[in-house]
């Protein structure tokens, strides 16, 4: 049976960089509860990523997207000078130096991808959301999460995707295939928004119809989040989420704010924030004369 | 047993110490519901008072009793009664406070068979001029009912002894309360949890020695633990234990608390009059108020604050019961006034069991911001 809800895994190197000539290599490695990341960065830059599915063990899932990250680089993880844990499996990396929660380290990815001129970001990720505010250095000062829920999430996003047939990542694109917008499904709940689903269908409202009714729900749980904690401009979406246009482009309409594009992959931010604080800890530990 | 530990094991043993109690001393053992309940008058009468507590435990026996939207803390409780866990107890009393806690005594009255139950009507408008004088009347008729049940005057002799002992327990309380505020806190927060709430359940003299006993132990002590960041815990009946120790495992220590399982229980003495009845009860109407009898003026605002300022808290955890209506009545004003006067604020929602690891986020995030040793 196809399985809809599949992402493509991949991984990245920057072909114009030479690691070697580099002074520091950190790595952030940012297990979340449904993907995994791994980013390189050499002297504060990105320089290699990779992006998978989290499995069932969190270190294996840490070594693999590490190990996918290194390849082709012929990097290997003894080059890599400082390592740091982050997601909801950040106590189960290995290798790492150090753990830091995902929060922390979406801002400071955040504040990397799309300037520091960043006050608010949304993480919308696998199994939670998160409202984050900080400051110019990309440091936390406020933060929401989400409660015990899984509307407003990714995983939410792939059982609809399951249940209509529709490859994740064209769920976006055919959510906006319709005439004009209907109502919303039941936002509260991914259960019960999969059985009111279900019986649009039976009424016989187009897939693109219900996508849009699902991706609409999803903006507006998400903006109840955001309008707890306030949103200041500039206003970033960083997570899975962030690839999908139906869910964006709707809750930018909701929260009258538009996001800031960034040339980097959302779906980074927390590794990318992880390997940047490795950064700042390896710089912090050859100025004391711990490491050479 | 070093006197420390012995807390933590009342605290895991409580029902194997009530039935000991009991068989040692012949004496009757009363439940309680809620700290408005004048332990005084129990002590007066010889009995032991009993505060019950839920287990945070998942159950799922009182569903046809109490609704599923009352607040865990009272379901938990009641789940006990429904268990036979209390089944030792001779009685119970409650001192009004949330209509919750009463629908839980009520259904408690209702399906569990005790010889002696009490309604005691503490009154919610302690502001009121009128509330001390009314109050004494309640607990004339509270001693009254007692002394029937026991067929034994409460001598005025028996109340004094009453007084001094709870009064006692209050001042040790303060004492060993004063390690927390040393930097680093000679007392971990989980500690104070357990020193604090067996208060509610072992018998004064033996509290009272067992803290004379663990002052003296913690004054020696030699902190080894690295105390991070200082927090205090605002919140009702949160006597998470697991909670504590997590918060405790992540570069924090909680150095003082307002809560039921805490300093809302013993922080004020009662005040000798030459009436002792009026000593007890306007001890209950001065007392720092639960939210449910903090109005109109909120009052337990700027006592919070003194207590984060006197323990140089760094920041608060907010441990709001679900669907507790009078604290979340009070907590969006509470979180706004705690950070206006610079102490940052956590919420966090409390079901009966604890979900570790979401909460667990939520406190590391929280102390990331609080640390100066930054990652820039």
């Amino acid at each position: 049976m196809a399985e809809f809800w599949r992402w493509k895994e991949y991984n990245w190197k920057d072909p114009d960089k030479d690691w070697k000539t580099a002074k520091m290599i950190t790595a952030g490695i940012d297990v979340g509860s449904v993907s995994s990341q791994a980013v390189i960065a050499t002297d504060g830059e990105l320089y290699a990523y990779s992006s998978m599915r989290t499995g069932s063990n969190s270190p294996d899932s840490a070594r693999k997207a590490l190990e996918w990250a290194l390849q082709d680089t012929g990097m290997k993880q003894e080059n890599i000078q400082y390592v740091v844990g982050t997601g909801y499996g950040r106590v189960n990396v290995p290798f790492a130096n150090k753990a830091i929660t995902e929060i922390a380290c979406h801002a400071r990815g955040a504040n990397f991808m799309a300037g520091n001129s960043v006050r608010t970001i949304l993480d919308m990720g696998g199994q939670d959301c998160k409202a984050i505010h900080c400051d110019e250095k990309g440091k936390v000062t406020n933060f929401l999460m989400n409660d015990k829920c899984a509307a407003g999430t990714g995983r939410g996003m792939e059982v609809i995707a399951d249940l209509l047939a529709v490859p994740i990542e064209q769920v976006g694109e055919l959510s906006f295939n319709v005439p004009e917008e209907p109502e919303p499904v039941s936002s509260t709940c991914v259960v019960f928004a999969k059985s009111e689903a279900m019986g649009l269908l039976k009424d016989g409202w187009t897939k693109s119809k219900v996508l849009a009714a699902y991706c609409l729900a999803m903006a507006k749980r998400v903006s109840e989040l955001l309008e707890r904690i306030g949103v200041e401009k500039e206003f970033f979406i960083t997570g899975g989420i962030a690839k999908n246009a139906g869910v964006v482009k709707r809750l930018e309409q909701v929260i009258g704010i538009s996001a800031v594009q960034s040339k980097y992959d959302s779906q980074l931010a927390g590794a990318l924030g992880a390997a940047l604080f490795g950064q700042a800890l390896l710089q912090k530990e050859k100025a004391a004369g711990k490491v050479a | 047993m070093a006197a420390l530990e012995k807390f933590e094991h009342w605290y895991h043993n409580r029902h194997e110490y009530a039935r000991e109690w009991k068989k040692r001393t012949g004496g009757k053992v009363i439940g309680t519901f809620c700290t408005y309940v004048p332990d005084e008058i129990l002590t007066a009468a010889g009995m032991l008072h009993s505060r019950i507590l839920g287990s945070h435990e998942p159950q799922d026996v009182t569903e046809p009793h109490i609704f599923g939207m009352f607040c865990p803390f009272c379901r938990d409780s009641l789940a006990q009664g429904l268990k036979g866990r209390f089944n030792y107890l001779d009685g119970i009393v409650l001192a009004h406070s949330c209509i919750h806690y009463r629908q839980t005594f009520d259904s408690w009255r209702a399906h569990i068979p005790t010889e002696f139950t009490y309604y005691l009507p503490m009154p919610n408008m302690v502001q009121s001029p009128s509330a001390k004088s009314y109050y004494v009347g309640e607990v004339a008729k509270f001693k009254a009912a007692l002394e029937e049940y026991a067929g034994k005057k409460i001598t005025d002799a028996d109340l004094d002894r009453g007084i001094e002992l709870t009064n006692k327990n209050r001042r040790l309380l303060h004492k060993i309360y004063e390690f927390r505020k040393t930097d680093p806190p000679k007392l971990t927060g989980t500690e104070a949890l357990y020193i604090a709430t067996t208060a509610q359940f072992v018998d004064y003299e033996e509290h009272n020695k067992a803290l004379e006993e663990a002052s003296e132990e913690v004054a020696d002590r030699t902190v080894d633990r690295d105390p991070g960041i200082r927090l205090m815990a605002v919140g009702s009946e949160n006597d998470d234990v697991e909670f504590f120790k997590m918060v405790e495992s992540v570069g924090a220590t909680v150095v003082i608390d307002e809560q039921c399982a805490g300093t809302r229980y013993f922080w004020n003495e009662a005040r000798i009059q030459p009436d002792r009845l009026q000593t007890i009860s306007d001890r209950y109407v001065e007392r720092p108020p639960c939210p449910t009898k903090d109005y109109p003026e909120r009052q337990r605002f700027p006592h919070v604050l003194q207590l984060a300022k006197d323990y140089k808290a760094q920041g608060a955890i907010i441990m709001q019961e679900k669907f507790c209506d009078p604290h979340e009545g009070d907590n969006p004003v509470l979180k706004k006034y705690l950070e206006d006067n610079g102490i940052p604020t956590l919420g966090l929602e409390f079901d009966s069991t604890n979900p570790l690891g979401p909460f667990r986020i939520r406190v590391e995030a929280f102390l990331e911001t609080l640390r100066t040793d930054d990652l820039f």
